[in-house]
């Protein structure tokens, strides 16, 4: 709001600058349509700005979503690979009687409702706990840095070594302390608690590092206030810190929520959804539909019901998350 | 620098010892896995199947050479770099001029726009990868380095924008006010006042930007298959080939390749990234 005041004064002073020279040296017509074309020049630099990547956003992102929304209302056509006759709800209905369907939403569930508190909660926790001030800090959080840099589908094949039932390190030190050797990816629940311990190790790095930000940059003078009125270090926590935190603690979720959701490239390298369908999340689901059992059409029904359910749940998050709602 | 909420721990000198030895358990749980990969990627064929696993040997290149031969590694490598430069450099020119018109031109509409691109990051791109494949196919553009730029701007250019606007809104006001009195146009105002002070935060920004591409798996796996093929599909295959049986040398060796120079670039320009990061996530 602040800023619409300003850039309209901006515009404001360079407009009337510009139109009392115009007139000083032409008559008033010519300068009423001196003006005109000012403020027509004006209007177009002032949307200069945002036209390219409007055009960009709109070739790729929202002609892609319309002509999947077609093709989830039609037979699909593999001789022309095109969208054919219109055939109304069936491919949802078909998708909707899909017991896979929604076997791959509920794995899909599993995981972000295990992965996402848990990321959260572990990277504020951690953040809490190493802040202490020594030499070695900076380094460690610049250290950081790593594990999120590592793409995820390298992430996903080193882990499957590492947690090899046979050959893996991660199975020889459990062994140490007589527990396993565990099938992490021969087990249903393994294989989930895999995944979930991959994406965890790559994304609480960095929450870690937007929690130590937000610790430096809460107010001071609170923690003092608390000290002298005697309060303890975890009442000092939580009823000081804690309450400080939560818009940053919510937007860091919805961030952690919107990468989420695009979950693949982990499982393509870890599981490949198995053992079975157990970790079968429904990006994978829908790519298999689509490039392998070549269902264009199916798999665009469940793309336009996913995409959906993304948009309604972003919509909530972004609305309970204080911090982000200021933006609008 | 102190840290009011942390820094008085109970008992003082103990705890703070605790909790430094706590910061190194926690970093070497997040660093082992990498290291691991890198050592792995130095030993034979032989000493990777071994139990117990062993963390002294004489490093071999031997990996390195079998697969950067065979595995087409370089070309895929080549494209990589194209394409992450080429997206990078797209999203940040033109998100960078949309996150500077959502800070501070007044535009009518503009605010929905806003919001629609910011919406648009929620977007799974599984929903985009079915009909551009479609799409791609239909004009021949399939296997092509200028589809997958396109392709990674649909999630690199709503990222630039968010974070350029809040980077753009915690400027003064006043810097282009006075240049745009001064007699400069808009664009003068923003390509010699806004954007020369606003260069660390273009950098970070473009840099992530670019690891993001470099990363990216699915629109690569799907708009591309020969010529244009990126690094991780090749990792893809090699994962998930399992008819081989495990072939940790070459997944180790490609993967060494692909992380570490990302590593150096991101540990070059760490200060900023961190910042840009905690900016994204707490403003963005």
């Amino acid at each position: 709001m602040t800023t619409d005041t300003a850039s309209r004064r901006i515009a404001g002073n360079d407009g009337a600058g510009n139109d009392g020279a115009g007139s000083d040296r032409t008559g008033s017509d010519g300068a009423a349509r001196h003006a005109r074309r000012h403020a027509l020049a004006d209007l177009l630099s002032r949307w200069s700005f945002l036209m390219p990547s409007m055009l960009v956003l709109t070739v790729m992102l929202a002609y892609p979503i319309f002509y999947t929304l077609e093709i989830s209302f039609s037979s699909f056509d593999l001789a022309s690979f095109s969208a054919d006759q219109w055939v109304g709800w069936d491919n949802y209905r078909e998708v909707m009687g899909d017991y896979r369907f929604w076997e791959s939403l509920k794995v899909t569930l599993i995981y972000l409702a295990i992965a996402l508190p848990l990321q959260v909660a572990l990277g504020f926790g951690i953040a809490f706990l190493i802040n202490a001030e020594w030499w070695g800090r900076g380094i460690l959080r610049a250290l950081f840095i790593i594990p999120m840099v590592v793409a995820p589908v390298v992430a996903g094949g080193m882990w499957r070594m590492i947690l090899d039932p046979l050959w893996g390190i991660a199975n020889y030190w459990l062994g140490l302390v007589g527990l396993g050797p565990l099938d992490w990816f021969g087990d249903a629940n393994l294989a989930m608690a895999a995944v979930i311990i991959i994406d965890t190790w790559r994304w609480t790095p960095f929450i870690v590092l937007i929690a130590t930000a937000a610790l430096l940059a809460l107010p001071k003078d609170v923690f003092e206030a608390a000290k002298i009125d005697g309060a303890n270090w975890w009442s000092t926590l939580w009823s000081v810190a804690v309450p400080l935190l939560v818009p940053v603690i919510a937007a860091t979720f919805v961030i952690r929520w919107l990468g989420a959701v695009k979950m693949f490239d982990i499982v393509l390298a870890a599981t490949y959804g198995g053992p079975g369908k157990a970790t079968n999340v429904i990006n994978l689901f829908i790519y298999e539909e689509a490039f392998r059992s070549l269902r264009f059409a199916e798999s665009a029904a469940m793309a336009v019901i996913v995409l959906i359910l993304t948009m309604v749940l972003t919509g909530i998050f972004l609305r309970g998350s204080r911090k982000l709602e200021e933006l609008f | 620098m102190s840290v009011p909420a942390t820094s008085s721990a109970p008992g003082s000198a103990f705890w703070h010892r605790m909790r430094i030895l706590a910061a190194i358990i926690v970093s070497l749980f997040f660093l082992f896995p990498i290291y691991w990969m890198v050592l792995t990627s130095f030993k034979q064929q032989v000493e990777i199947f071994t139990n117990p696993p062993t963390f002294f040997f004489t490093p071999t290149l031997a990996t390195y050479k079998e697969y950067i031969a065979r595995a087409d590694i370089v070309r895929r490598l080549v494209n990589t770099v194209i394409v992450a430069t080429g997206s990078g450099l797209l999203s940040i020119v033109v998100g960078t001029m949309a996150g500077y018109a959502l800070a501070r031109i007044r535009l009518r509409g503009a605010g929905t726009i806003g919001l629609l691109i910011l919406l648009s990051r929620g977007v799974p791109p599984i929903a985009l990868a079915v009909p551009m494949f479609l799409v791609a196919r239909k004009f021949g553009l399939t296997d092509k380095h200028i589809t997958l730029i396109l392709a990674y701007s649909t999630f690199l250019i709503p990222y630039v924008m968010w974070l350029m606007r809040s980077f753009f809104l915690s400027l003064p006001k006043e810097l282009e006010e006075s240049a745009m009195i001064d007699g400069c146009s808009r664009y003068g105002a923003f390509f010699k006042i806004i954007l020369p002070i606003s260069l660390p935060g273009l950098l970070s920004t473009l840099i992530f930007s670019m690891i993001l591409a470099w990363e990216e798996l699915l629109f690569a796996l799907v708009l591309t298959n020969r010529h244009a093929s990126t690094i991780p599909v090749a990792i893809a295959g090699i994962a998930g080939d399992t008819v081989n049986g495990a072939n940790w040398g070459a997944l180790t060796a490609v993967g060494t390749i692909t992380v570490v120079p990302v590593v150096i670039f991101a540990l070059l320009v760490q200060k900023w990234l961190i910042k840009g990061l905690a900016d994204g996530a707490t403003k963005g």
